[in-house]
């Protein structure tokens, strides 16, 4: 499991539980950052992020529309249902690393996530082949 | 729920058992034509003949679409190198495909085609490729040409969405797949498994050419 670091503001909600970080190995000038949380209790809502590894971090939604067409366009925030989960995964919701660092499959990064009631709380993302980055039912990349 | 893990169980047992039989069929026809069927989700009925049209490849040369991929099994992607999701996620399974069974790729071009030819030098179209194989073939063109390549091949036109450097491209987001016959026989949507490609690649490798 991963393990949740406080940092920053004071929180004044539940800490969600996040899962499966992960960031597909950059092919090109940016990059996308994936995850799931859990909500035990109350529900929250993911609002932004940071990276040192990325110039910036944008919460975005790629959308395959009725004519097959793919559109990436940006989100004010994902929400987390109370006792539910919020994914982000390859075809929904990412977080876009822009103009990201050269990173290697394996590479650790620590990403600042900042939720609406819980506040800032960091977890670790690992790098992965793009093939990897969608995820089997079952499968699990965390790392120890 | 455990109802419903038992019914998955059975399935996989089938589909064991489904693969063992067109494994041996496969084996008593080698050479002769597929009797495999494809897992694409979108398996082309009366399938058409490849698009003609000509782009500009990463080392700045002509690429004749049709004369260069004859007789291939041929993949088109229609893609921009800024897209953080789909596009890679796609061209990182066809390649590990490959690289799991290089058989596959014995007589296949992969073909990405940039809807970006502001931001997608072929300098960067091919950094990009590199990422998942030297083989890949980038293209690119003006507006115009890309626009024709678009139509011809018979996918939406490519939109610019947003301003300006970070500006996203929609974009089709399947992959066309054209047997060695010239012929496009599945669309491949996005979330399209290894396991599919796998499968798929073999079935039109075993298409035959066109006058062999």
């Amino acid at each position: 499991m991963i393990g949740l670091v406080f940092a920053g503001c004071a929180p004044t909600g539940e800490i969600p539980n996040v899962t499966n970080a992960r960031i597909g190995q950059p092919t090109g000038v940016n990059g996308a950052l994936y995850l799931t949380a859990h909500a035990y209790g109350q529900g929250d809502r993911l609002i932004s992020a940071r990276t040192t590894v990325a110039r910036d971090v944008e919460l975005h939604e790629t959308v395959i529309n009725a004519d097959g067409t793919a559109t990436m366009r940006g989100a004010a925030s994902f929400e987390l249902p109370a006792r539910g989960s919020l994914t982000l995964e390859p075809g929904g919701y990412h977080l876009m690393l822009f103009e990201v660092d050269r990173l290697e499959v394996g590479d650790l990064v620590e990403v600042t996530l900042i939720w609406e009631n819980a506040g800032e709380m960091t977890t670790t993302a690992v790098v992965v082949d793009p093939a990897e980055t969608i995820i089997e039912e079952g499968e699990n990349h965390d790392h120890d | 729920m455990a109802e419903l893990t038992e019914r998955v169980a059975r399935i996989r047992s089938w589909q064991v058992v489904g693969l063992a039989v067109v494994s041996i069929i496969l084996l008593s026809c080698a050479g002769g034509v597929p009797t495999e069927r494809l897992q694409a989700e979108v398996v082309i009925e009366n399938p058409q003949p490849k698009p003609s049209f000509t782009l500009t490849d990463t080392s700045g040369a002509p690429y004749d679409f049709a004369e260069r991929t004859k007789g291939k099994v041929t993949l088109l992607y229609f893609g921009y190198t800024f897209c953080p999701d789909i596009c890679p996620v796609h061209l990182a399974q066809i390649a590990e495909t490959i690289q799991t069974d290089p058989t596959l790729g014995r007589n296949l071009e992969v073909v990405f085609v940039s809807v970006d030819p502001a931001r997608d030098t072929p300098e960067v179209i091919r950094s990009y490729l590199n990422s998942f194989s030297s083989r890949f073939v980038g293209l690119t063109g003006t507006a115009d040409e890309l626009r024709v390549a678009q139509e011809a091949a018979g996918v939406p036109v490519a939109v610019m969405r947003g301003e300006g450097t970070g500006y996203a491209v929609d974009h089709a987001a399947w992959v066309i797949a054209y047997g060695p016959d010239g012929l496009n026989h599945a669309n491949y949507p996005f979330g399209t498994r290894q396991v599919v490609w796998a499968n798929d690649l073999r079935v039109l490798t075993a298409i035959a050419a066109v006058g062999e």
